[in-house]
C-alpha cells in the first residue's frame, strides 16, 4: 500500500513539475501583454529579436491577450506576486487599474520618454492626480473602409454628409447578394460618434454625481441614425464587431463598407488577398460637409505592474516600444496615430491614415471617470442598441441603460 | 432499506476476540481527507467569510490591509432590489430545470425498463454520448445551433413555415436566451438522472409488478403505488443532486450570455461573479456567495437531516 | 401492439434528441466551410474534410493545452482515489466515534458551490506562491472531486461481502494483507468507474483554470482555450466544432469503457452503505 502511495505521489510530483523553469539561466525573462490585433505577427517577432539583440541580458516574451474578459485578467495579474512586466491597457481603462495602487508611477521618466510631445488623447487618460502611470502607446479612430470596386459598379461617389451616406448605402444595398454596409448592432463606439454629432453624450456629470444621458433627444437621434444605417446590411443585431470578427465577414462576402480603424483593412486583405488594392477609406461623414463625424479616440497605454520584480527590464521595453523607431514601424504596419505629435507626419502618405487624421479632428473621449471601465464591463449601451434594433421602445430602453450607467459611475464613492 | 438487491450490504461483524481493538486506525484513515478538507475547503470558506466582512476591492486585493466593516456588505446586498430579483430568478430557474429534469428522466427511465435489448442499448448509447459531452463543448454547440444566420434551428423553423424565425436573434431576447439555457442544462442533466433511476428501477422485484397488474392496476397506479414508493430515497437523492447542480450552474450561462441580455439570465453564481470580477467589489461578491451557500443549505436541510437519520440506522 | 410502436417511437425520439447536438458538432467539424456557410444545411458530411481538424490542431499551443488538461485531471483523480479509498474503508468497514458526523461532512462538502471560493483560493494561491502552477489546479480539482469519490467508493466497498475479508484474516492475513489480496481486486472496477466522474469534473473545469493560470499561458487548460476559441478563430465554426470534438474524445472513450459500472456504483454508494 505505502509503496503504491509513494509511487503515485512521485508520479504526481514529476508530472506537475514538468513545466517549471529550470534554474541557472542568467537571462531575465520579461513578459509583455499586448492585445489581440494590436500589432502584426511580423512586427512582434521583429521587435522581439531586435530588442533581445540590444539587451543581451533580457529574454522578451510577448503574449497576445483577448479583449474578452480582459479586466479580470489584468486585475488578477496586478494582484499576483509575479505579474507580466508590461501590460497594454485601453486608454479608457488606465484610471481603473491605477486606482488599485498596483501600477508603477512613471512620472520621473516622463522627460526621458519625451512626455511633452505625447498626444493628449493618450497622455491625459494615462495620468491620475498629476502622476503619469500609463505611457502612450498608439491611438486610432474609426473610419469607413469601403470597396472601391463595388462603389464604382453601383455608380456611387464617396459621401460627404450623412444624408449622402444613407442614400449611397441604400443604393449599394440594392445590388443582389450585396450588403450596403456591415454594421453589427453593438458597435457602441460608432453609436457614440453619432450621439456626439447630435450634441449629446453617454453620461454627464452634475456636481459630484454622474448620470447616464442616453434618454435625451440628442442621444436618441443618434441611435435613430444608427438604426437606419444598420438596416442597410446584414450585420447581426445582437453582437459586436468582434463576434464574428467583422474583417472575416468583409473578406468572405460582398460587403460594400464597414466601420473600423484603418488597420483593419490589412486584416481583410490578409484573409482574402483578392481584395488587395480594392479597399478605400473615408472619414465617417458628419451632419454637414464642412465637418467630419465625431469619433471616439481609441488607443492604448502601457503600464508596468508594481509587483513586477523586473522594473528596469520592463522600463526598457516600454522605452523601446514607445520610442521613435518602433512607433513609426507600428504606425506604418497598423495605420495608427503614433504617440508623439512630432511623428504625425511619419505615416502621412497612407490613404487610411489620412482619412483617420481628418476624422481625428473631431475626436472625443468616453466620460472621464475611473468607474467608466465598470460601465464597459457590463455594457448597457450594447444592450440598448440591440433592444432598439430589435424593435423595443427607444425611450424605455435608453432609460433602462441610463439607470445602469448612473449606478455604475456612482458606485464605490 | 436496500436498493441494490444483488449487492447485500452488511455492517461489519462484531470484532473477533483474536483482533485487538485499534481505535486509532479509523482516524488515521480519515486524516488525509480531513486535512485536505480543512485546508482546501474550510480555510477558503473562512477566508471568504472574512472578505465578506471587510471592505475589499481591487486596492485591497493588490496591497492587502483591508478594513473590517462588520455586516455592511450584507446590509448593502440585502437592501439591493437587484439582489432579490436575482434570487427570485435563481429559484425560478432552478424550479423549471429540476422539474423538467426529473419528469423527463423518470419517463426515459420507465421507457428504458420497457424496451427490448437493442432499442435499450441504442437509447443508452445516445444518453452516454450526451453525458460524455464536456460542458464547454456542449455550450459551444448550442451557441452554434441557435446562431441567428447559419444556425440549424432557425433553418428548421423557417422550413417548417415559421417565417418569422428567419435570422431570428435568439440571444438578443431575454426569454429566448433563458429558454436555451434551460434546454441546454436539461439536455445535459437527463442522462445521469435517467440512468441512475433506471439502474434503481431494475432492482425492484418483478413479482410486485405482476401482482399489481393482476389486480388490474394501470400504468400510473403501478408507478404511484410501487415504483415511486420503493424508490423514494433515490428520487430524493437525485432531486437534491440536480438542485445543487442547477443552482451552481455557471459556465454555461457565463459562456453563452454572461448573464444577459439585460439581467435576464443572471442567477446567483453569475451575479456573484459579475459583482466580484467586473466591478471588482470582491467584498460584495463574497457576501452574495455566502448568502447563496446559506440558501442552498436551507433548501437541502431536510435532505441532510434524513441522511443523518439514515446513517444511524446503519 | 400499439404500445410497442409508441414505445419504439419514443425511444427513437429520445435517441435523436440526445444525439443530435453531438451529431451536429461532429458533422460541422467534417463539413467543408462552403457547406457550413450555405443557407440550406446538409445533414451528411459529404464531401468530408479534415481541414478543420488541421486548423484546430495547428492552433498555437493546442498540444500543450491538451497535455495540461490530462495532467491536471489525471493527477487530481489519482490523488483523490488514494485519499478517498482510505476514508471509504474507515466508513464502510469500521465502527468509530464520529463516523456519522464525518459522513455528513463529506455530503455537505459535496454541495460546495466552488465558484464562490474563487477569490479566497486565488488569494491563498498567491500568498503561497502557487499561482500559475498546474500543482495548484491539481489540488483544487482533487478537493472538488474528493467528496464524491469518498461517497461512491464507500458504496462499492460496502457491496463487497465482509466475510471474504474475515476469512482471509482467519487464515492469518493482517488487515492490510486481507485488503490488498481480497478486497482490492474486487474493488478495481469500482475504482475505475469512480475515477471517471472525477476525471470529467476536472476535465471540464473552467473558472479556476481561468483565474489561477495568469502569466504562464502555456499552462492553460483546454476549457479555457476552447472558451476563447470563438475569438481565436472568428467565424470559423468548422474549426470551433473540430476543437470541441477533440476536447470530447478522451472523455467519450473512457466513458464507453466504464459507463455501465458507474450508475450501479452511484445507486449502491449514494443511497445506502
Amino acid at each position: 500500500m505505502s509503496r503504491t502511495a509513494a509511487l503515485l505521489v512521485l508520479a504526481l510530483t514529476l508530472s506537475a513539475c514538468g513545466t517549471s523553469a529550470g534554474g541557472g539561466d542568467e537571462k531575465q525573462e520579461i513578459t509583455v501583454w499586448l492585445m489581440k490585433d494590436t500589432a502584426t505577427e511580423e512586427f512582434v517577432s521583429e521587435f522581439e529579436s531586435e530588442f533581445e539583440r540590444d539587451h543581451a541580458n533580457l529574454d522578451l516574451k510577448v503574449q497576445v491577450q483577448e479583449w474578452n474578459g480582459i479586466t479580470q485578467k489584468v486585475t488578477s495579474a496586478l494582484a499576483s506576486t509575479d505579474p507580466p512586466d508590461v501590460i497594454e491597457v485601453g486608454n479608457t481603462q488606465v484610471a481603473q487599474y491605477v486606482a488599485s495602487k498596483g501600477v508603477t508611477d512613471l512620472s520621473g521618466r516622463k522627460g526621458e520618454l519625451r512626455g511633452d510631445d505625447w498626444i493628449p488623447g493618450l497622455a491625459e487618460p494615462g495620468a491620475v492626480d498629476g502622476k503619469q502611470f500609463g505611457v502612450p502607446f498608439y491611438a486610432a479612430n474609426r473610419v469607413v473602409i469601403y470597396r472601391k470596386d463595388l462603389f464604382e459598379a453601383a455608380g456611387v461617389a464617396v459621401p460627404k454628409t450623412r444624408d449622402e451616406w444613407l442614400a449611397a448605402t441604400a443604393k449599394l444595398d440594392q445590388v443582389p447578394d450585396q450588403q450596403g454596409i456591415y454594421l453589427p448592432g453593438q458597435n457602441w463606439y460608432t453609436l457614440s460618434g453619432f450621439v456626439w454629432d447630435e450634441g449629446g453624450d453617454l453620461a454627464a456629470q452634475d456636481g459630484g454625481t454622474w448620470k447616464g444621458t442616453l434618454n435625451t433627444p440628442e442621444a436618441l437621434a443618434g441611435m435613430d441614425f444608427y438604426k437606419r444605417l444598420q438596416a442597410l446590411g446584414d450585420g447581426p443585431k445582437d453582437s459586436d464587431e468582434a463576434k464574428p470578427q467583422q474583417t472575416d465577414v468583409v473578406a468572405g462576402g460582398k460587403v460594400a463598407q464597414f466601420i473600423a480603424v484603418p488597420g483593419a483593412a490589412k486584416l481583410v486583405t490578409k484573409a482574402n488577398p483578392a481584395l488587395e488594392g480594392k479597399l478605400g477609406f473615408f472619414p465617417i461623414p458628419g451632419k454637414t460637409a464642412d465637418q467630419p463625424g465625431a469619433v471616439f479616440t481609441g488607443g492604448s497605454d502601457l503600464i508596468i505592474p508594481l509587483a513586477s520584480s523586473r522594473q528596469d527590464g520592463a522600463y526598457e521595453v516600454v522605452k523601446a516600444l514607445t520610442g521613435e523607431k518602433w512607433q513609426v514601424e507600428l504606425a506604418k504596419a497598423m495605420n495608427y496615430v503614433p504617440n508623439r505629435k512630432s511623428l504625425a507626419g511619419a505615416v502621412g502618405g497612407d490613404p487610411g491614415t489620412a482619412a483617420m487624421a481628418l476624422g481625428a479632428a473631431n475626436g472625443h473621449a468616453t466620460p472621464n471617470s475611473p468607474n467608466w471601465a465598470a460601465v464597459e464591463a457590463r455594457n448597457p449601451i450594447k444592450e440598448f442598441q440591440t433592444a432598439v434594433l430589435t424593435g423595443a421602445d427607444p425611450k424605455a430602453a435608453a432609460a433602462k441603460a441610463d439607470e445602469v450607467i448612473t449606478q455604475a459611475l456612482n458606485s464605490g464613492k | 432499506m436496500t436498493l441494490v438487491a444483488e449487492r447485500p450490504v452488511r455492517t461489519p461483524a462484531p470484532a473477533t476476540p483474536k483482533r485487538r481493538r485499534r481505535p486509532v486506525l479509523p482516524y488515521l484513515l480519515i486524516a488525509p481527507t480531513l486535512l485536505a478538507t480543512a485546508y482546501l475547503l474550510l480555510y477558503p470558506l473562512v477566508r471568504n467569510v472574512i472578505i465578506s466582512l471587510q471592505e475589499f476591492g481591487l486596492p485591497q486585493l493588490v496591497r492587502g490591509d483591508a478594513k473590517f466593516v462588520g455586516l455592511a456588505n450584507y446590509a448593502r446586498v440585502l437592501s439591493d432590489p437587484e439582489f432579490w430579483a436575482v434570487v427570485r430568478r435563481t429559484l425560478w430557474f432552478t424550479a423549471i430545470n429540476v422539474v423538467l429534469i426529473m419528469v423527463l428522466s423518470t419517463l426515459v427511465a420507465l421507457l428504458l425498463v420497457r424496451l427490448g435489448r437493442w432499442l435499450r442499448l441504442l437509447v443508452m448509447g445516445g444518453l452516454v454520448l450526451t453525458w460524455a459531452t464536456p460542458v464547454i463543448a456542449a455550450t459551444t454547440v448550442f451557441q452554434w445551433l441557435f446562431q441567428s444566420r447559419l444556425g440549424v434551428v432557425n433553418w428548421a423553423l423557417v422550413a417548417l413555415g415559421f417565417e418569422e424565425y428567419r435570422d431570428y436573434t435568439w440571444f438578443a431576447d431575454g426569454e429566448a436566451t433563458f429558454g436555451i439555457l434551460v434546454a441546454l442544462i436539461v439536455w445535459q442533466s437527463i442522462p445521469f438522472a435517467a440512468m441512475s433511476l433506471y439502474a434503481a428501477m431494475i432492482t425492484i422485484p418483478q413479482e410486485l409488478y405482476e401482482a399489481a397488474r393482476m389486480d388490474g392496476a394501470g400504468a400510473w397506479r403501478v408507478f404511484s403505488t410501487i415504483t415511486f414508493p420503493m424508490l423514494r430515497a433515490m428520487f430524493g437523492l437525485i432531486t437534491c443532486l440536480e438542485v445543487i447542480w442547477v443552482v451552481k450552474a455557471f459556465v454555461q450561462i457565463w459562456v453563452i450570455s454572461q448573464g444577459g441580455p439585460g439581467q435576464a439570465t443572471t442567477t446567483l453564481p453569475v451575479y456573484a461573479f459579475q459583482v466580484a470580477q467586473s466591478l471588482q467589489r470582491y467584498d460584495l461578491g463574497a457576501a452574495v456567495s455566502m448568502l447563496m451557500v446559506v440558501l442552498l443549505v436551507l433548501a437541502l436541510l431536510a435532505y441532510f437531516r434524513q441522511l443523518y437519520r439514515q446513517e444511524r440506522e446503519a | 401492439m400499439i404500445g410497442r410502436i409508441s414505445r419504439t417511437t419514443a425511444a427513437l425520439v429520445v435517441f435523436a434528441v440526445s444525439v443530435f447536438p453531438v451529431y451536429w458538432m461532429v458533422l460541422t467539424a467534417f463539413k467543408p466551410t462552403k457547406d457550413i456557410q450555405s443557407a440550406t444545411p446538409t445533414f451528411l458530411p459529404l464531401p468530408i474534410t479534415f481541414e478543420h481538424f488541421g486548423t484546430a490542431i495547428a492552433a498555437k499551443g493546442f498540444f500543450s493545452f491538451w497535455r495540461n488538461s490530462l495532467l491536471v485531471a489525471g493527477g487530481a483523480v489519482l490523488l483523490s482515489l488514494l485519499v478517498a479509498l482510505l476514508a471509504a474503508y474507515a466508513v464502510a468497514r469500521l465502527q468509530w466515534k464520529g463516523r456519522r458526523g464525518f459522513i455528513l461532512m463529506v455530503f455537505v462538502a459535496q454541495m460546495t458551490p466552488w465558484e464562490a471560493l474563487l477569490i479566497p483560493i486565488y488569494v491563498i494561491a498567491r500568498d503561497t506562491g502557487m499561482l500559475d502552477t498546474l500543482w495548484m489546479l491539481t489540488l483544487v480539482y482533487f478537493m472538488i472531486t474528493l467528496p464524491f469519490t469518498v461517497v461512491t467508493l464507500r458504496g462499492f466497498l460496502a457491496a463487497i461481502p465482509v466475510d471474504l475479508e474475515e476469512a482471509a484474516q482467519v487464515d492469518g492475513c493482517s488487515r492490510a494483507q486481507a485488503f490488498r489480496r481480497v478486497v482490492f481486486p474486487l474493488l478495481a472496477p469500482g475504482l475505475l468507474a469512480t475515477s471517471l466522474f472525477g476525471f470529467i469534473t476536472a476535465w471540464n473545469e473552467f473558472a479556476f483554470a481561468n483565474v489561477l493560470i495568469i502569466k504562464d499561458q502555456d499552462d492553460r487548460t483546454l476549457p479555457v482555450w476552447l472558451s476563447s476559441f470563438n475569438n481565436t478563430f472568428g467565424t470559423d465554426w468548422g474549426a470551433t466544432m473540430a476543437a470541441s470534438t477533440l476536447f470530447m474524445l478522451p472523455v467519450l472513450l473512457i466513458f464507453i469503457v466504464l459507463q455501465g459500472r458507474v450508475t450501479t456504483g452511484i445507486v449502491g454508494g449514494a443511497v445506502k452503505g
